[in-house]
């Protein structure tokens, strides 16, 4: 990005800045999205969430998405995203605000605890840009899911229409539950196979 | 229901609807491209509208907005077709994933 020492583009930032914040973005993001300095961040981040950031690093590995539940909410996310890449012209990072806000505005509509972090969804977002992960159709539903590349779509059956076993038995507030093993995609299977 | 009745309803209806798509694309351009599930540029037009056009448009025998899911998966889905009561937030989650998806409508 161009350094320019302009006040309004200045303005824009310190507003996505706190956008961010506010959502519970962690210090990396900021620095990565604004051009903003590490001081000035700092200060703001006190400002804004009245606590010193989290120290460390950022969670880095691809495999959390492929677990079930976080797989279930970050498909979620990276639908809405898809979504508003398609339809909207905006920046890279104010689609991924916006993008996460439906995201927490639907889970949390249903009860449930937003399970993916802004910082995670940004994560997801590079992560699919730099083809790390990538989204597969699934075969029942036609609904689109985040896979491993090269996973064979041909095949690819998602983790709603056909949950692992111990799937949705935590008993976490705000987790998913599952009760019946049955969910609508085995149900349908079953009784045209019984049929 | 008479028809002066049906008439009356579907003008409020159309009112209601239309007012709120203007104040959720005022909001957020944005994000009321992906509530509403409508194009950009019907988008502009409808937020370019003033209430005596508001009033001409919602006047008539049809209704101005459309179901937005016409296949079986995801109804089956968000009414919970025979199913019990404790897998509806999956269902619901999975609904809202294969809606989300659909961005060919407002492309």
């Amino acid at each position: 990005m161009a350094r320019t020492k302009s006040i309004l583009t200045e303005a824009r930032q310190i507003e996505r800045a706190v956008t961010l914040i506010q959502l519970g973005a962690r210090l990396q993001v900021l620095e990565s999205e604004t051009d903003l300095s590490y001081e000035r961040l700092l200060r703001l981040y006190k400002e804004v969430a009245g606590k010193s950031p989290s120290k460390g690093q950022l969670p880095f590995s691809t495999d959390w998405f492929m677990t079930w539940q976080p797989n279930i909410h970050a498909s979620l996310f990276l639908n809405i995203h898809e979504y508003l890449n398609k339809t909207a012209e905006l920046e890279e990072i104010d689609t991924v605000i916006k993008a996460y806000q439906l995201y927490m505005e639907q889970v949390q509509s249903q009860g449930l605890e937003p399970l993916l972090s802004v910082t995670r969804a940004w994560r997801l977002v590079k992560f699919v840009d730099n083809g790390m992960l990538t989204m597969t159709q699934c075969r029942c539903c036609a609904g689109h899911f985040i896979t491993h590349p090269h996973e064979i779509a041909r095949h690819y059956v998602c983790a709603l229409c056909n949950p692992p076993a111990r799937a949705g038995k935590g008993k976490m507030a705000g987790a998913l539950r599952m009760d019946g093993r049955e969910t609508s995609a085995a149900a349908a299977a079953s009784a045209s196979a019984s049929a | 229901m008479n028809q002066d009745q049906i008439l009356a309803e579907i003008r409020e209806a159309n009112l209601s609807y239309l007012m709120l798509a203007q104040s959720l694309i005022r909001l957020d351009m944005d994000q009321a491209l992906f509530r509403l599930g409508v194009s950009e540029d019907t988008a502009k037009m409808i937020v370019s509208l003033t209430p005596a056009q508001l009033m001409k448009v919602a006047a008539g025998n049809t209704l101005l907005c459309r179901f937005r899911m016409d296949d079986d998966m995801v109804w089956s889905l968000l009414t919970s077709h025979g199913k019990s009561a404790a897998n509806e937030s999956v269902s619901r989650l999975h609904a809202s994933i294969l809606l989300a998806g659909r961005h060919q409508e407002a492309a």
